[in-house]
């Protein structure tokens, strides 16, 4: 027996369906600017396009011609190596360093103002900041040049970015010294969670300065060090931009990286197909790392509530 | 006394060499400010120098106060020399030094308005939508909601290199290119999966008495949603807030990409443009409009120092 007004679904019905309409706009969004772009990254990758003309599917073609045929892909990843590596080096050893200096400072009120310094160029864009050092080391009147004449070494005067032989490392070199203020912060907050018990047993022991530094901070951070590291690797394999901004890959070829390259082929050379190609392999370079990263360096859960 | 003394002494030494990298961190920066004050001239006579205008506003700041009437010729913004005396002269220098900063704003304001417009509406889409799922997803349990909590969170398995280029494509067919839409709703798209994160994470932690006495006295999900969760979330709410604009704000690439023909350039994209094209002729304008891009952030950063610091760092998990 029904009585009036019942409502059409139940109550639980109808609780399950006011949450579905809650989260109506979120998920729409997601499907079309993530999932539909995550499949068509996968699906647009055996077609192939050109400007004016039907789309027609070629199979694996392009992803032959990316791995056995292209000319770029080699040098390509070997300078995405080279930056990485680089990358990985400096991080994981100057901000450490400079967390461990301000960290033995003994009041608080100054261990405070340089951890906000460090992060104070944060507020400047990134672009910004890449055209600057672009200024500092393009020009045959950039500040780089202009140090080496004043320190009478003319002969070492150069385009940084422009000469073949030095634009990889010159494009390494941006950054300098590479203090990130957000490394620090980890680093810093790694080192902060150091148990007192821990500081004063080494103490007793004897243990201080730099064996200290070696054999109890840097175990400690162990957690924090892997954090950069993945993220690092991660940046690494995919970002372009301050190589965009800073040589466009050129001179020829000599600083183009992959990432670089799937942005040529689809937004100069209309080659979205093969663009998505790059894409993918770009995603399973870097869902491996991740693998590895998890299988060998256990727990990037425990990783993420710190910072 | 000369434990006291060693300790200082180590503080000193310690803070001279953190010093070090901190100077060596700014050289850029001080650079860049120092020359957005100096003239192509100045820098083609001497490249590493103090701006010629600050030095005759010094001069000029004396002769004021000391009253003398020296007669000082300063530069026009049109290039001619003009001659002044007094606090007029000192005026005059002010604003000789700062025409890089008035021929650049010109230019920057149109993107300054964009950056602004597109950081608003993505940072209130963000907290709002991820706030919204984070509290549906923590607080009840209902039919497919674990489904849609992995699918959510699914998505920060997919890098930006692998979208890309496809998502280039979904704007492109929805027809969204050169609208403020391109940005913003990729964005908020993107942004609210780790604020969905990081709301949940806190409205776990929040005790469910609390709920159930909202709801025994008649509350329903919206009255809930703004009279409990969202006063109680407000610190989260600042680091989600200050994480999505920090992101939205250093963006580029994207920007760069779907406004084809430059109508919504934001901060970020606008200043590559400016860098690429004639502007970049005076080196001032430039430096200028670098700097002037910092300032917004540099008061987010004065004022709200504790959460941007949470931002920065939280942020960085996003990767």
């Amino acid at each position: 027996m029904t009585k009036p007004g019942r409502p059409l679904f139940g109550y639980r019905a109808r609780f399950t369906l006011t949450c579905y309409a809650l989260l109506a706009v979120q998920m729409t969004l997601l499907v079309v600017f993530v999932y539909v772009p995550v499949f068509w990254a996968f699906s647009k990758s055996f077609f192939q396009f050109e400007v004016g003309s039907e789309s027609h599917f070629v199979g694996f073609a392009n992803y032959t011609e990316l791995l056995f045929r292209d000319p770029t892909t080699l040098p390509s990843l070997l300078h995405m190596l080279f930056l990485t590596a680089f990358a990985v080096c400096v991080r994981l050893t100057i901000p450490l360093v400079v967390a461990k200096l301000i960290h033995s400072l003994s009041r608080e009120k100054s261990r405070y103002l340089f951890r906000i310094l460090f992060l104070v160029p944060v507020v400047v864009p990134g672009v910004a900041v890449q055209l600057i050092w672009f200024g500092m080391i393009y020009n045959d009147r950039g500040m780089a040049n202009e140090l080496l004449r004043a320190v009478g070494l003319e002969h070492w005067v150069r385009g940084w970015l422009s000469d073949p032989s030095t634009a990889l490392v010159a494009v390494a070199f941006v950054g300098f010294p590479w203090v990130g203020g957000f490394e620090v912060l980890i680093y810093y907050a790694g080192l902060s969670s150091i148990p007192e018990s821990v500081t004063e047993a080494a103490l007793l022991e004897g243990c201080t300065g730099i064996q200290k530094f070696f054999r109890i901070d840097i175990p400690m951070v162990m957690s924090q060090l892997k954090l950069i590291l993945i993220l690092t690797i991660i940046g690494g394999v995919q970002s372009f931009e301050s190589l965009f901004i800073l040589t466009k890959g050129g001179p020829g070829f000599k600083t183009m990286v992959p990432g670089l390259w799937m942005y040529f082929n689809a937004f100069s050379f209309q080659r979205m197909g093969y663009a998505c190609a790059i894409g993918v392999c770009l995603f399973f370079i870097i869902f491996g790392l991740t693998v590895l990263n998890m299988r060998y360096f256990r727990s990037t859960t425990e990783l993420e509530g710190q910072g | 006394m000369t434990g006291e003394r060693r300790r200082r002494a180590r503080d000193l030494a310690l803070m001279l060499c953190i010093g070090g990298f901190g100077a060596l961190t700014l050289i850029p920066f001080a650079f860049a400010l120092n020359n957005s004050f100096r003239a192509n001239y100045e820098m083609d006579h001497a490249f590493f120098g103090f701006p010629e205008n600050f030095k005759g506003l010094a001069r000029a700041t004396v002769a004021a106060m000391s009253g003398s009437d020296t007669v000082f010729r300063v530069e026009t913004d049109a290039g001619d020399l003009i001659e002044a005396s007094g606090w007029g002269a000192v005026g005059r220098y002010w604003h000789a030094a700062t025409k890089g900063y008035r021929v650049s704003w010109g230019t920057l304001r149109p993107y300054m308005i964009n950056t602004f417009f597109v950081c608003g509406a993505t940072t209130l889409g963000v907290v709002a939508l991820g706030s919204i799922s984070a509290y549906i997803l923590s607080r009840y349990r209902f039919y497919g909601s674990r489904i849609i909590f992995y699918f959510i969170i699914g998505t920060m398995m997919f890098p930006a290199a692998l979208t890309l280029v496809p998502s280039f494509m979904v704007v492109r067919s929805l027809g969204l290119l050169n609208t403020y839409g391109a940005m913003v709703l990729p964005y908020i798209a993107g942004g609210q999966v780790f604020a969905t994160f990081v709301f949940k994470g806190f409205f776990d932690g929040l005790p469910e008495e609390l709920f159930e006495s909202a709801r025994i006295d008649g509350a329903g999900h919206f009255r809930i949603y703004i009279d409990i969760v969202l006063p109680l979330s407000k610190p989260v709410l600042s680091v989600v807030a200050i994480m999505t604009i920090l992101g939205t704000w250093n963006n580029f690439l994207w920007p760069f990409i779907v406004n084809t023909d430059g109508r919504y350039h934001v901060i970020a994209s606008g200043l590559y443009v400016l860098a690429t094209t004639n502007f970049a002729q005076n080196y001032s304008s430039l430096f200028a409009a670098y700097m002037t891009a910092s300032i917004p952030l540099l008061l987010l950063f004065t004022y709200a120092t504790k959460p941007f610091v949470q931002g920065v760092t939280s942020g960085a998990f996003k990767a």
